[in-house]
């Protein structure tokens, strides 16, 4: 099968909006390199479970390239074409599996020292979409907040040390009442400004009610995705152990771990939450060390709703992780019952809140954004927004509440 | 490469001005003189000693200003004895095994970091052996497990099998002594920590030439000491050095080659188990040198290198996770440092201008007098005095 070859029949078995979006825009995959369409149809094939911003994004791209005349294309097109493939990729069922397809191009790029080529082939073509497809700014500014340290003490590591010279820190933030107080503004921007995965709410343990409550949040904790977690790891168990010599090769374990389904961890839901479930199931299956740190999980979870959902409301709180073990052992063991590291878990939920404020600052409307950071239940906090000065230190007494009203 | 080179250039800035920072504080007050050399002719029966910093690790959370308190005994105990590379550019895969697969074969190798193959090209303990007509146990390695049991010898297809240096996995070592002994062996599991790569990855098993017996034999170590030691021990990495003592004064090897790894854990996300990492490796490379300037047969005689195989994804490629992969290739990952010590080595020197990972082969045989016709790169004048 080529590019060229592609009928509608050829996507047969993809769920019916991908299929449906596919043959609407089949001139155009028709004529793309084999390297870039693979890529596409790793979006294409998730449509159905997309969110609204992915599935824009998506859509906008294929209605660009079906617009571009054929000169215009084929000079887009031609950095990829001239990355050569090997006929055993060419061969492969990329259509039905691009996920596959393209774990077995990334190591085909690493052998061949091919890597660098792509890499720089990829950012030309990212920046012609971003700029022929500029994003719309958000309809008010993006607030993400990060809480860090529940169940932490102090500590002589430096928090916020990333984040101060971009914001303000605080230093003497009446910590009571606090966590109410962005809960209710969380939930307010949420009925103010109501959108579909616009609004989200992640949890390192178990979630705080009044907001896990409200349906007009998008709620993900870990202490409810361990079950599913510690499913993927009996699943792979059982795969690995029909391998010669009970081993199967990387590429192997890859593609099964993303074959996995909703149901095949246990995840259950409505048709309406499907592309919830089905981020969840990517997240426990694509990220490393999501599934046995919970200080991972929020991090990583974070970064991928913003990259993906680009919600206008992120609330991010970090709880506590199991201590570090043999991974055999975090493999097998329920991470909710063992012995927490507080200490590490408040450095690496600092860390977390970093790179959170760092993925927030990749999204359209960054430079009006605001973001905060709250060291839980005690008075030191570091707020992010445009009235607010950077690198400057706030020693006064302040509530939650006023904090806010300085960033906003 | 424009741009990988530029950023290598960057990146040794920020580690010059560092280390002048440090200087003018104090710290290490004579960290940028220049010293004579301590011995402008090669010692007879000279050792090397390689340390590879592994498995990856930045400059923010080392050399940069915010990482120094990740490294003191680099900073104050080492570097001011160093020669001090602030710029090693690794052109290569960004995976463990493959790259210090490469660095020891002085070529970029292409294998799939999670097979179970050997190196294409030579490495340099064939060349050693082959070149000085040395015996077997002249050249070690101690690496962890996932996968480095194949770095000692290349497949052979173009030097003669058999010249190899003898490989020791402390952590499968272990693993064999606790199915002997009566010790309690769920107290040191986290001894046997493994391949923090792909966390749900098992790396294929491990053939090894050497089995338990005949290697406790060889390091004149009972199973229940060896046992019993490894109980006062925190981690895989401690286990390494703990087995590279015991190789020191048994063999006394001309070439050791030693992969530290534990900071690896970075895969995990855990930023605080990382950094731990770091400052693990930073206290061992210390030890190491410290076993070296102590040991009758090794002090006065032996260069110790020390690099990492590379860093990890900067926090601000949109492609990674920051610290938590190398996987993007990007040039911050792929830059790194390197620092010698030893008799003919000189003290307190920082050198900028920019390395290949590939020359530490050449420059191993220029030092220590063997060919390594297939290696690429070029020998390092800085080290060879």
């Amino acid at each position: 099968m080529t590019p060229g070859n592609l009928q509608a029949e050829s996507f047969a078995a993809y769920p019916p909006q991908a299929r449906a979006l596919a043959i609407e825009h089949l001139n155009a995959l028709k004529r793309m390199p084999l390297i870039l369409l693979a890529a596409l149809l790793r979006q294409v094939i998730q449509y159905d479970w997309s969110f609204p911003a992915e599935r824009e994004q998506l859509v906008r791209q294929l209605n660009l390239l079906n617009q571009l005349d054929a000169a215009s294309f084929d000079s887009l097109m031609s950095p990829f074409a001239a990355i050569p493939l090997t006929s055993e990729l060419s061969k492969f069922d990329w259509v039905n599996h691009p996920q596959p397809f393209s774990e077995k191009l990334t190591a085909y790029l690493w052998e061949q020292h091919l890597s660098d080529n792509y890499h720089s082939v990829a950012q030309a073509y990212q920046q012609y979409l971003e700029k022929a497809l500029p994003q719309s700014q958000p309809v008010t500014p993006r607030w993400t907040i990060v809480v860090i340290g529940r169940g932490s003490q102090q500590t002589q590591y430096s928090l916020f040390r990333h984040l101060m010279p971009h914001g303000m820190l605080f230093t003497k933030l009446d910590p009571s009442g606090a966590l109410e107080t962005l809960s209710a503004a969380v939930t307010s921007r949420a009925q103010q400004h109501p959108l579909e995965y616009g609004h989200w709410y992640i949890d390192g343990g178990e979630p705080y009610s009044v907001a896990a409550e409200d349906p007009r949040l998008t709620t993900m904790s870990y202490a409810r995705l361990v079950p599913a977690a510690k499913r993927e790891f009996a699943l792979l168990k059982e795969f690995t152990s029909h391998g010669a010599n009970g081993s199967v090769g990387v590429e192997a374990v890859g593609s099964y771990i993303v074959g996995l389904s909703p149901e095949d961890l246990t995840l259950k839901g409505t048709a309406a939450d499907a592309p919830l479930r089905h981020f969840e199931v990517n997240l426990i299956t694509q990220g490393a060390g999501c599934q046995i740190f919970s200080t991972t999980f929020v991090q990583w979870a974070a970064r991928e709703c913003l990259h993906r959902a680009q919600p206008l409301t992120l609330f991010a709180r970090f709880s506590t992780r199991q201590g570090n073990a043999p991974m055999e052992q975090l493999l097998a063991r329920d991470p909710l019952q063992q012995p927490q590291d507080a200490e590490g878990s408040l450095i690496d939920a600092d860390m977390g809140a970093y790179y959170t404020w760092i993925n927030q600052s990749r999204l359209p409307g960054a430079d009006d954004s605001r973001f905060l950071v709250w060291f839980e239940d005690h008075n030191l906090a570091c707020a992010i927004a445009p009235a607010l000065s950077k690198g400057k230190t706030y020693t006064g007494a302040i509530t939650m509440r006023q904090v806010l009203e300085h960033m906003a | 490469m424009d741009f990988l080179r530029q950023v290598a250039q960057q990146r040794a800035v920020t580690r010059r001005d560092f280390l002048r920072s440090v200087a003018m504080t104090g710290a290490a007050s004579q960290l940028l003189g220049f010293s004579p050399l301590h011995a402008a002719a090669m010692p007879q029966g000279q050792k090397t000693v390689v340390v590879t910093f592994g498995g990856g690790a930045r400059d923010e959370e080392t050399f940069a200003p915010e990482g120094q308190e990740n490294i003191p005994h680099l900073l104050n105990e080492l570097i001011p004895q160093a020669t001090f590379f602030t710029q090693v550019v690794n052109r290569g895969i960004l995976g463990h095994y493959v790259a210090t697969a490469s660095l020891a074969t002085g070529v970029y190798e292409r294998f799939d970091n999670f097979a179970d193959v050997a190196p294409k090209n030579p490495t340099v303990f064939e060349y050693f052996r082959k070149g000085l007509n040395r015996p077997a146990n002249d050249a070690w390695v101690i690496a962890p497990s996932n996968g480095f049991n194949r770095i000692g010898q290349s497949d052979g297809s173009l030097i003669v099998p058999g010249m190899g240096a003898q490989v020791i996995l402390p952590k499968h070592l272990l693993a064999s002594a606790l199915n002997k002994t009566s010790t309690a062996s769920a107290a040191m599991e986290f001894l046997l920590q493994d391949n923090y790569e792909d966390l749900l990855f098992t790396p294929p098993a491990v053939q090894n030439e050497l089995g338990t017996a005949k290697l406790t034999e060889m390091l004149h170590l009972s199973v229940d000491d060896f046992a019993h030691h490894a109980q006062t021990l925190s981690s895989a990495d401690e286990l390494s050095v703990y087995v590279m003592r015991q190789l020191m004064k048994q063999f006394a090897p001309s070439l050791l080659w030693i992969t530290l790894h534990d900071m690896d854990v970075a895969h995990t996300g855990a930023y605080s188990l990382y950094l731990e990492g770091i400052r693990r490796t930073d206290r061992l490379c210390a030890d190491i040198w410290q076993m070296i300037e102590t040991d009758p047969e090794y002090k006065g005689r032996t260069t110790m290198l020390i690099l990492p195989d590379f860093g990890r994804d900067s926090d601000f490629s949109a492609s990674g996770n920051g610290f938590q992969h190398h996987r993007t290739g990007d040039p911050l990952s792929r830059t790194t440092w390197m620092m010698a010590l030893g008799p003919h080595i000189r003290q307190n020197l920082t050198v900028d201008r920019p390395l290949d990972s590939l020359d530490l082969v050449p420059t191993l045989g220029a030092m220590m007098n063997f060919a390594t016709p297939s290696a690429k790169g070029k020998p390092i004048a800085e080290v060879l005095g």
